[in-house]
């Protein structure tokens, strides 16, 4: 390591992309994302005691404990561990990403103090059973204040950090630590900043008359309620989308030496997303009849569109960056010579493409499909709702920190990745387990089977509800999902805290051989010959399908996909629905 | 990230989309007007001009 020669020594070089790393930064990132493994952890356990749960030949939980894990799990991966780790990612852009410092540092631990005891505090209260509110409180469901309290501390304190984010940008630019426009990874989290920013909004927007109300110094109307939560509950999740799609720029270019295809283009994509991704939130009170069609229609259709097309312009350009990244590095043979000699071994290039196409294939599809008017009616409050947003926030997102979190320990935490043969298999453990959980939990829901449902027999209630048996198989599926890809967070929370806390020091990165526990695209840099610009020129000039046709095949699979998808949901549409 | 398919020369005048996309704060003053214009204010209009619904 080396240090400036600025005395006390705030900068080292990293040795393997020889960018300045401000050492006060690199310690609040560590915090962060210790913290949000923690919460990965916690989140995980419940899950398993979730699905042992709906596993209905299981049904493990009483009850009111099914309810109040439910909660856990909720906030604990969907706020804790997501927003940890995008705290973490906003301050890694704004200072290593663009050789800057963090500013601000006492008001920087403060965030980071809001952030953990709110945390804490929401758990207490959800563990003790004084929050027995799930995941979405609605009112007039009342938990204890400290709980709304806690999540006012920690939504304070993430828009504390997000605030000096912004202001490390501007800093940047005036100490001339990056010259021109921001670089794409940066540009994407700025992204997630912004959509931070409209999510924190609504939370303080919600959450402090709700806090008044649970004191009893105020009425909250349910259906206001439920319209600004869901700008905070939904626009939360679009932080993810944008962080992940930087963090799938990142790991494309680490792992296979990426190429932006179009600086322009993508860039583009970022800016659909912040201004129409948020409005996605109106997918949630489509069947409120409180709510007027044109509402309805113009924030989930019209213009939250330009969002869905910016989700397809990424997933285009990202796996189409790294086709042409591997062309221009001599893999040419056929259309998908790139792919089959990608770097599967490497567990930040596995994550990557799980992430990519599990996103896309079945998060994305299903996502647009059932954010629709007319087909929300068959889908709303059944499993297909939780079979969707597993597929985009934890195959999607959650899978991509994980493949960042390969990448981050040898270069922020200075240490081997523990276990590394373990560490080579957990993506494809984890990313198969979900992939079978959201798929049979989406036809589980096809059958109307509710989500949210302690007992789907319905054994206790004064009418008779029968599902088709094999709902029954589906249920046990989801189940052995769920726990094949709980393995697989285990296995990463065993590989991240080992690496951690116990794992070797690594005081230089050596390339040109493989080390185990070194991750093959820092050894092995996926560097451009010096013609890169003439082979560049060469595969534009030689292909019909462009630079990437072995993607451009893929997107032909993918639109087709989606085609039949939609037109299904709306057959089956039909068939409840006869007009005439 | 290497790119070699957009480069551009240090002296050309930046494009008026480009100078757009890099001013991080009005991207953060659209963002927020579209949502609280289209979604919540909407949203609110919607709700509050419901008629109250009589008592069974």
């Amino acid at each position: 390591m080396t240090t400036s020669a600025a005395s006390p020594p705030v900068f080292r070089t990293c040795p393997a992309t020889g960018r300045r790393v401000h050492l006060p930064a690199e310690r609040l990132i560590k915090v962060h994302a210790v913290s949000s493994v923690v919460a990965l952890l916690v989140g995980a356990i419940a899950a398993v005691l979730l699905v042992l749960t709906r596993w209905q030949a299981v049904h493990l939980l009483p009850a009111d404990w099914f309810y109040r894990i439910l909660g856990v799990h909720g906030m604990s991966m969907l706020i804790f561990f997501i927003i940890f780790f995008e705290m973490a990612v906003l301050i890694f852009a704004s200072t290593v990403l663009i050789n800057s410092r963090q500013p601000a540092l006492r008001t920087s631990w403060l965030a980071y103090v809001l952030m953990l005891g709110g945390a804490l505090m929401v758990e207490w209260m959800m563990w003790s059973g004084r929050a027995d509110v799930l995941f979405t409180s609605y009112v007039p469901l009342r938990a204890d204040p400290l709980f709304y309290l806690g999540v006012i501390l920690f939504a304070v304190g993430a828009l504390i950090t997000v605030g000096i984010f912004f202001a490390s940008l501007v800093i940047a630019k005036r100490e001339g630590r990056h010259e021109g426009s921001l670089p794409l990874v940066v540009y994407g989290a700025m992204t997630a900043a912004i959509i931070a920013v409209i999510t924190l909004v609504h939370g303080a927007a919600i959450y402090m008359p709700t806090y008044l109300w649970s004191l009893g110094l105020m009425e909250v109307d349910p259906q206001v309620y439920r319209m600004v939560w869901w700008g905070l509950g939904h626009s939360s999740q679009q932080i993810n989308v944008a962080a992940m799609v930087a963090i799938w720029y990142m790991l494309g270019a680490l792992t296979v030496g990426a190429v932006v295809l179009n600086e322009k283009i993508s860039r583009s994509a970022f800016v659909l997303y912040i201004l129409f991704i948020s409005m996605a939130s109106a997918h949630h009170l489509l069947v409120d009849p409180g709510m007027g069609p044109a509402w309805k229609i113009v924030n989930t259709s019209y213009f939250m569109y330009m969002a869905v097309l910016a989700s397809m312009i990424h997933g285009f350009t990202v796996p189409a960056g790294m086709e042409l990244g591997m062309r221009l590095r001599g893999f040419t043979q056929g259309l998908f010579d790139w792919l089959r000699r990608a770097p599967w071994g490497d567990p930040g290039f596995s994550s990557l493409m799980f992430s990519v196409v599990v996103f896309g294939f079945v998060g994305g599809i299903t996502g647009v499909t059932i954010g629709t008017e007319q087909i929300n009616i068959i889908v709303h409050n059944t499993l297909r709702v939780p079979g969707h947003f597993h597929a985009t926030v934890v195959s999607g997102t959650a899978m991509a920190f994980m493949g960042a979190t390969y990448y981050l320990i040898p270069l922020i935490f200075r240490r081997k990745v523990a276990f590394w043969p373990l560490a080579k298999v957990q993506p494809y453990l984890f990313a198969g387990g979900m992939l079978v959980f959201t798929l049979s939990m989406t036809f589980a829901g096809s059958f109307g089977v509710p989500r949210r449902h302690w007992d789907i027999s319905f054994s206790m209630a004064p009418f008779d509800v029968q599902f088709s048996p094999v709902v029954d198989v589906l249920l046990a599926v989801v189940a052995l999902g769920g726990l094949t890809a709980a393995t697989g967070a285990f296995a990463f929370i065993a590989i991240a805290v080992a690496s951690v806390f116990f794992g070797e020091r690594l005081e230089t990165i050596p390339t040109g051989r493989a080390v185990p526990g070194i991750p093959p695209g820092l050894t092995h840099p996926p560097r451009h010959a010096d013609d890169v610009d003439e082979r560049n020129a060469a595969l534009h000039a030689v292909s019909r399908l462009g630079p990437a046709p072995g993607t451009l095949v893929l997107v032909f699979v993918f639109l087709a996909a989606f085609v039949l998808y939609f037109y299904v949901n709306w057959k089956v549409l039909s068939f409840l629905w006869r007009i005439g | 990230m290497s790119n070699p398919t957009n480069a551009r020369r240090s002296d050309d005048p930046l494009p008026a989309g480009q100078r757009l996309f890099d001013n991080v704060f009005l991207l953060l003053a659209l963002g927020l007007l579209i949502m609280l214009v289209l979604y919540t204010g909407w949203g609110f209009w919607e709700i509050y001009r419901l008629p109250e619904a009589p008592l069974p």
